[in-house]
């Protein structure tokens, strides 16, 4: 069963929408039917929404005030686009050629349209797409990335998501990114907590990326004790076009994260990488979903979880293959360490195979320590923290190393070593 | 004071007895050989002296370098001087070969109330360590033990232990598997550690080690049990008549 929209949700109905205005009203009728997914809907096993249906969440008043997040990633020569409690702060000045970059209330409806748009569209069917349809109803604020065909955009691009700011607020962000043929370019999502409010935000990015294009998407959710963040990112391909994700998330109370990428070019290749390390009562959960509606594509999807405490790590990855992509190749793995007796992780893979002849391989492993491992370091004088520590780093390492950007690989290698020094300092506590 | 000294011991894991009253002192200077068929208890034994959780000792004692072996965690008869070889050395991917190398290297000293090596001079001799066991500097930047052949991982353990220089080394089957010219390198390497101050337990199926480096005593362990105790000929024997006639005479 799903749930009732929320009153409060109800009420937050915004007469005017960023949406073309047929597009949100068919959006705000279906969002009340929809509801909010609940625990029955099987794409919503083990993540639940009740923190979102008990939040009593408004719309953002709008701060204005000069929040700056407090981490500073390693990027050269950042485009900033801040988004505080959802609402955007305007386009930086200085663009490059080839990039323009404009708020999604000043877009033209032609552009609108294609943001409320996404390919693959979702289906009504699917309960998931209630927070889409939400998004639709909801968005009044986001942006539009264009990248004009050719461009090689050297700088950055980073969406700041700086949530929290102020007292249980709610967001329905909507963005855009086009990328032209043969053009190329880098989204980085900084997702951060700036305040000890609840918050939660409802995100949806719509890209589509042409021929021969390239885009590299990386989603870092760094901190926050209380935010909730349901966020979706659709993707579709062209030819020869790549899509290279990489999605590492460290804090949140509730994160649900859903990729949607249609690779429907012949040649066209898709990576996903993925760490979550759930801990305290964190829910870190991805789901996504592969398409391959063209011959001669290919897919490597590799994920993995660390779930502490009584932390848990929801893994679900989607692999559809239609029946006229031939030749096609997918990969996927998903590894998954549990540090405790009270962390859950489940993982799940799922392959749809309609055509003969492909290559698909897909595993998920979930397990403790190895104590082998462990007995081997420390026969060789390591302590027992620290040989732990070493293992666990060594485990996340391998999907870090897979961050294109070498400075900002090195600064979260130094995150997440942090972040497990921080597990042996409360274990020493506990002691 | 022997190096080593094991009384009386017994050990089980999961309920089931495994080792049943092994008696074995180990002097200083002293090369011993353990024999014996598959799965008389020899790498139990290796386990319970390097304190791997999960075998229970129900009776006896051990002390190594007066020290009660049995009170010591498994990093702490590490840093005072014991090495254990492994049979089947651990693959970790996430760990760099060299990394585990300082950081070993530094836990000893550490014990010893040294400083921390610097980094110019543990380079050197980590480099003049592996091109003695004529392997490739691209080891040390790989994981440990990670994708190697299992050549490659025993030479890994000797290499380890030229580095560690321990007290007691005990080498768990780091002759089996190899070929002949890896053979001779790990042979090289356990007689460079052979000496008046250190203690040498080489567990082997194989008298082809035992020509390389001679032991000054064999032993025969059966079923949890040194069965037989012998100088090096007792090795010829084993390899000329199997253990058959032994295990009768014991009996
Ligand atoms: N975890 C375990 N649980 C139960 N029995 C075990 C366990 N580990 C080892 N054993 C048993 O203990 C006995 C001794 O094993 P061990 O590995 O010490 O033999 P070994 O002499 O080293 O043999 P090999 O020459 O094959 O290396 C064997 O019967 C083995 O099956
Ligand atoms: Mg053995």
């Amino acid at each position: 069963m799903r749930k009732e929209l929320p009153d409060w949700l109800k009420t937050a109905m915004p007469e005017t929408a960023a949406a073309p205005e047929a597009i949100a009203r068919t959006a705000r009728e279906q969002a009340e039917t929809l509801g909010l997914p609940g625990l029955r809907d099987e794409e919503w096993r083990w993540t639940n929404l009740r923190a979102i249906q008990r939040g009593q969440f408004s719309a953002p008043i709008g701060v204005g005030a000069d929040i700056e997040p407090s981490i500073r990633l390693p990027l050269d020569n950042p485009l900033r686009l801040r988004f505080i409690d959802g609402v955007f702060e305007g386009v930086p000045n200085e663009i490059p050629e080839g990039l323009t970059l404009s708020a999604l209330a000043d877009a033209d409806e032609d552009t609108r349209q294609a943001a409320f748009s996404p390919t693959p569209a979702p289906s009504v069917e699917n309960p998931n797409d209630a927070l889409v349809t939400l998004n639709t109803a909801m968005a009044r604020e986001g942006v539009v990335i264009d990248v004009a065909a050719n461009a090689v955009i050297e700088r950055p691009i980073v969406i700041e998501w700086l949530d929290g700011a102020t007292e249980s607020v709610m967001s329905h962000p909507r963005v855009l990114v086009r990328l032209g043929q043969s053009s190329s370019a880098t989204l980085i999502e900084h997702i951060e907590t700036v305040g000890e409010q609840p918050s939660w935000r409802n995100s949806v990015i719509v890209s589509s990326i042409a021929a021969n294009a390239a885009l590299t998407h990386i989603a870092l959710g760094l901190d926050g004790a209380r935010r909730l963040a349901t966020e979706r990112t659709f993707v579709s391909l062209e030819r020869d076009a790549r899509y290279h994700s990489h999605n590492v998330q460290l804090g949140g109370q509730m994160i649900r994260r859903e990729y949607d990428i249609h690779v429907g070019g012949s040649g066209a290749h898709v990576d996903l990488i993925g760490l979550m390390m759930p801990r305290g009562k964190q829910v870190l959960d991805t789901h996504t979903r592969i398409t391959h509606a063209a011959a001669d594509t290919t897919s490597n999807e590799h994920y993995r979880t660390i779930a502490d405490d009584a932390g848990r790590g929801i893994f679900k990855g989607r692999i559809l293959i239609e029946e006229d992509a031939q030749r096609i190749q997918a990969y996927q793995s998903s590894n998954n360490l549990i540090l405790s007796d009270n962390a859950e992780i489940d993982a799940k893979p799922e392959l749809e195979i309609y055509a003969d002849d492909v290559s698909c391989s897909h595993g998920a492993t979930i397990g403790r320590l190895d104590e082998e491992a462990l007995f081997y370091l420390r026969s060789r004088g390591l302590q027992l923290d620290e040989a732990r520590g070493l293992l666990i780093a060594g485990f996340a390492q391998e999907v870090v190393d897979e961050i294109p950007l070498v400075e900002l690989r090195d600064w979260l290698t130094e995150r997440v070593e942090q972040r497990l020094g921080e597990r042996d300092t409360a274990d020493d506590e506990k002691a | 004071m022997a190096l080593l000294e094991i009384k009386n011991l017994h050990a089980e894991i999961d309920g089931k007895e495994i080792l049943r009253g092994i008696n074995l002192t180990i002097n200083a200077g002293e090369v011993h050989a353990i024999m014996g068929p598959n799965g008389s208890g020899k790498s139990t034994l290796c386990h319970v002296l390097g304190g791997r959780d999960g075998y229970e000792v129900t009776q006896g004692t051990i002390t190594f370098d007066g020290h009660d072996l049995l009170e010591m965690e498994t990093e702490e008869r590490a840093v005072a001087g014991m090495l254990l070889g492994f049979q089947h050395p651990v693959e970790i991917p996430g760990v760099k070969n060299i990394y585990l190398l300082k950081e070993s290297l530094n836990a000893k000293r550490e014990a010893q109330g040294l400083d921390e090596v610097d980094t110019f001079t543990f380079m050197k001799q980590v480099r003049e360590l592996v091109a003695s066991m004529d392997m490739d500097d691209a080891f040390l930047h790989r994981g440990v033990n990670a994708g190697f052949s299992g050549g490659e991982k025993k030479r890994n353990e000797i290499l380890q232990m030229l580095l560690l220089e321990p007290k007691l080394a005990l080498l768990d089957e780091t002759d089996s598997g190899l070929d002949i010219d890896a053979l001779k390198v790990v042979s090289e390497g356990i007689n460079r550690m052979r000496g008046e101050e250190r203690g040498i337990i080489l567990v082997t199926h194989y008298q082809r080690l035992l020509n390389y480096v001679e032991p000054d005593f064999v032993h025969v362990l059966y079923q949890g049990k040194i069965i037989k105790s012998g100088d090096k000929s007792l090795a010829h024997r084993l390899e000329a008549e199997g253990y058959q006639e032994i295990l009768e005479e014991a009996s």
